[in-house]
């Protein structure tokens, strides 16, 4: 009698008078009576009445669906707003494997720790109070993402930042806003920009400033709208004669950009600077994504108010995902000068860069760019955006020609890589590097060239120098300098030329990331310096060189920064990051650093590869960091002379009219 | 009688079909977005299972998908951090309760900062701020684990933390 049971719970639950139902005694199955069998004669009564307690079932059954169709339609509507995306699921098979290092693309680690320390919250105020810098960007407390806006103007360098007023974590952001005559040393300034319209009040997001010939200051930003759509917007200095440029219009016509048909509402951000073209107009690029396949817009524009999309794109790559913090700029092939953005002609090279949403790495290429296609070819077509600004922590990057010193500046967003508890407890998350000048590495032709500002050398202190120390095989050579959280040092490395020649070839495939660090030891590294090392080396950074003999007889050489044993604590990155590095004939072996508490920025061959690392160690901090030189090669000896200065603070603090001017 | 005999069948198949549809969950069609969405995580099944007994998710896309499972990963964040107040108030081991002081830290940053985040980033639209916030919640949640010199009350809670985190940061992956 299931069939009974089911359909009494049915009848209570839906409550449908018109449906009767046969008591449990009733037998639903009509039992015929000899004889009766033929449908052609008369129906008796009771067989008509239980044709009619069916017909009623039925139409209760259809009911049943009916009210239960309407109500999964109501509960759907009535709880969620659900963001409607209108993306469809790619329909090429999704694959999350990574193309691999030859494409361009980095092993994504997981974050999944060996749990070897049963440590329970190591953090307490010392230790966290010592992890803020002392030269790198960073507002007095909260979130900070973004570089946006970098600009010089009227005597000051400007630079704005994506910002949370309200908490260490990302959210509710708005511009921040800073000034410095040098690069160096910031003055905070009042909010920019705030999220007060309908256009921006999901978010004022990144963008970028151009400088017009007549002195206009023009600011495109992207705005997230009260319906989550981005759009570009079009913003100006209230004052022009304010060289603070302290307050800021948006235009009223704003959003002066939607996004284009065929491109998602919310895979539309971060405008470039505009470069003039011959035929007397600006061009800007977005970052955007079709399914999986990264792509930059071109627009073209006389006002900054009326935009026309051009044909095509200026260049895609399949697989790569939504490319963010588009950058596009002419470099020089033939002189250590930076261009000016709408710099074309001989000897000059177009580079695009792109922030990679899947990757969160910024890539970048040299190539071709054809103004009059509108198109922009990388002079390595198989790799496409292969090579990377840094290899370590470095995001959301964003250049700008600076008129000033005549040299194209690069800022880029340094994350925290510790856990977001942490950043609540101390208040704050993210820094920014050192400003970099970006030049073409024409040795090589392929790589970019950044380095520190030389303003931040004037923030050199004392100084110690040390000269043709030899660090034997299997061996650490301490570096007395006294306390080491803030300094500078630069390094030259010879590798003994014997042990060169006489290293038998490998045929095994080394990286930095999947490698063992700088624990594992090879014939010909790793070797380097150890910063931000206790005195018993419990935690240690090693940032290092590691020289691979292949196949061919040929020597690669590695650049790699080991956070392994940066710090005893159980809930920070303990990845190794690096690249190899082209090295040329007759080419020492050069790196920079510049710790600054809890980052250190790494430099290789003039800046050639660079490393950036966030590390939070627990004992290496204040009085007990020191310094090493280490050589943990089983064949070779190495040499090393180095200089490192104690670095000054920047005294990065508000804005003083009285003092400052 | 054989139309009869018919009309009854009829209505039992009918019937064992649709009563599991009046009680809300998600029509055939529907499943195939969660199950090649499920696919690119690590746990498919608990996706899964997660997924359909929701069920804002036969109207949800992707972007909707990831903030059922965020909102899932927000009640057992909840469950968790009432079940340690309750334990606290209970007679317990120094160092037992040590873990269980570091623990609710640990939840109470899950709700107050990963949780918002990660609704607000893909609500948004910059869903990448969405997966390291959920990555970060299953972080914390090791965390809280390790805060247990000896046997930890909460491995069941927190494993499931942590595998809710990684299906979230799998979903969400797939807008960037």
């Amino acid at each position: 009698m299931v069939v009974s049971t089911l359909l009494r719970s049915f009848s209570s639950k839906h409550e449908d008078p018109a449906a009767t139902l046969p008591s449990s005694t009733t037998p639903l199955l009509y039992e015929p009576r000899p004889g009766e069998l033929d449908l052609e004669r008369r129906w008796p009564p009771k067989r008509a009445a239980l044709v009619v307690i069916f017909g009623f079932l039925l139409l209760a059954l259809f009911l049943a669906i009916l009210i239960a169709d309407l109500n999964s339609d109501v509960h759907a509507n009535g709880n969620v707003s659900l963001a409607t995306s209108g993306s469809s699921m790619a329909s090429e098979p999704l694959k999350l494997v990574s193309r691999g290092v030859s494409a361009g693309v980095s092993e994504k680690a997981n974050r999944v720790f060996a749990c070897v320390n049963v440590v329970s919250f190591p953090w307490n105020n010392t230790m966290l109070s010592w992890q803020r810098t002392a030269y790198h960007f960073q507002p007095e407390k909260n979130w900070m993402n973004d570089p946006n806006g970098p600009m010089y103007y009227k005597g000051w360098y400007h630079f704005f930042y994506q910002y949370n007023p309200n908490g260490a974590v990302w959210g509710d952001i708005v511009w921040g806003h800073a000034v410095s005559k040098d690069l160096i040393h910031w003055l905070h300034l009042p909010l920019a920009m705030v999220a007060d319209q309908w256009y921006d009040m999901n978010g004022v997001w990144t963008g970028s400033a151009t400088i017009l010939p007549d002195g206009q200051v023009i600011m495109l930003y992207t705005g997230s709208t009260n319906e989550s759509v981005q759009v570009q917007n079009l913003a100006y200095p209230a004052n022009l004669s304010d060289p603070l440029l302290i307050n800021w219009v948006k235009y009223s016509g704003n959003p002066v950009l939607h996004p284009p048909p065929g491109i998602d509402s919310q895979d539309f951000r971060d405008p470039t600077t505009a470069w003039y073209t011959s035929d007397g107009k600006w061009n800007i690029a977005i970052g955007s994504k079709v399914n999986k396949t990264g792509i930059t817009l071109i627009y073209s524009t006389e006002d900054f108010k009326n935009f026309e999309l051009l044909d095509g794109v200026l260049y895609s790559f399949p697989g790569t995902g939504m490319w963010e913090c588009v950058d596009f700029f002419p470099v020089s092939n033939t002189s250590i000068k930076g261009l000016d953005t709408s710099v074309k002609g001989p000897g000059v090279k177009h580079v695009i860069k792109t922030s990679l949403d899947q990757a969160r790495n910024d890539y970048y290429a040299v190539g071709t760019y054809d103004e009059k296609a509108g198109k922009w070819v990388p002079d390595n077509t198989t790799i496409g955006l292969g090579l990377r600004y840094d290899y370590g922590m470095f995001y959301a990057s964003k250049s700008f020609y600076d008129l000033h010193k005549g040299r194209r500046v690069l800022w880029g967003w340094i994350q925290e890589s510790d856990s977001e508890i942490a950043d609540v407890k101390k208040g704050w998350a993210s820094v920014q590097s050192i400003p970099r000048t970006v030049l073409l590495d024409t040795k090589t032709g392929t790589n970019l060239l950044q380095w520190p500002v030389e303003e931040v050398d004037s923030l050199r202190l004392t100084s110690k120098v040390f000269d043709k120390v030899e660090v034997k095989a299997g061996s650490v050579v301490p570096l007395d300098v006294g306390t080491a959280t803030q300094v500078d040092i630069v390094a030259e490395f010879e590798l003994d030329k014997e042990a060169l020649e006489r290293t038998a070839q490998t045929n095994v495939e080394f990286s930095c990331s999947t490698s063992g660090g700088a624990a594992e030891r090879g014939a010909l590294g790793p070797f380097g310096l150890l910063v931000l090392a206790d005195e018993s080396l419990n935690e240690h950074t090693p940032v290092y060189f590691y020289i691979a003999k292949g196949t061919d007889g040929n020597l690669t050489t590695f650049f790699c920064a080991d956070q392994t044993r940066s710090s005893e604590a159980t809930d920070v990155d303990k990845k190794i990051y690096g690249s190899t590095i082209p090295v040329l004939k007759d080419e020492k072996l050069s790196v920079r650093l510049l710790v600054d508490h809890s980052i250190i920025e790494s430099f290789a061959q003039g800046g050639r590869t660079c490393i950036t690392s966030r590390v939070y160690p627990t004992k290496a901090i204040y009085g007990a960091a020191r310094i090493f030189l280490f050589n943990n090669a089983t064949e070779a000896s190495v040499t090393s002379s180095l200089k490192i200065w104690q670095m000054n603070s920047a005294f990065i603090r508000p804005f003083r009219p009285e003092q400052d001017h | 009688m054989k139309l009869l005999l018919l009309i009854f069948l009829v209505q039992a198949v009918l019937l064992t079909i649709y009563l599991p549809a009046s009680q809300g969950t998600v029509q055939p069609m529907d499943a195939r977005l969660i199950e090649q969405t499920c696919k690119q995580t690590p746990l498919y099944n608990l996706c899964v299972s997660i997924l359909k007994s929701d069920s804002r998710s036969s109207k949800a896309d992707v972007t909707g998908l990831a903030l059922i499972m965020v909102d899932v990963l927000k009640a057992k964040a909840t469950g968790t951090r009432n079940y340690i107040t309750r334990l606290l108030r209970g007679n317990l081991k120094r160092d037992v309760r040590h873990g269980l002081s570091s623990c609710a830290d640990v939840y109470n940053a899950v709700l107050e900062a990963d949780v918002p985040v990660a609704i607000e980033a893909l609500q948004k639209g910059n869903p990448k701020f969405a997966e390291q916030a959920a990555n970060d919640a299953a972080i914390e949640a090791s965390s809280c684990e390790r805060s247990f010199s000896g046997h930890s009350p909460l491995t069941k809670s927190n494993k499931s933390m942590q595998d809710v985190s990684s299906v979230a940061a799998a979903i969400v992956r797939l807008l960037l």
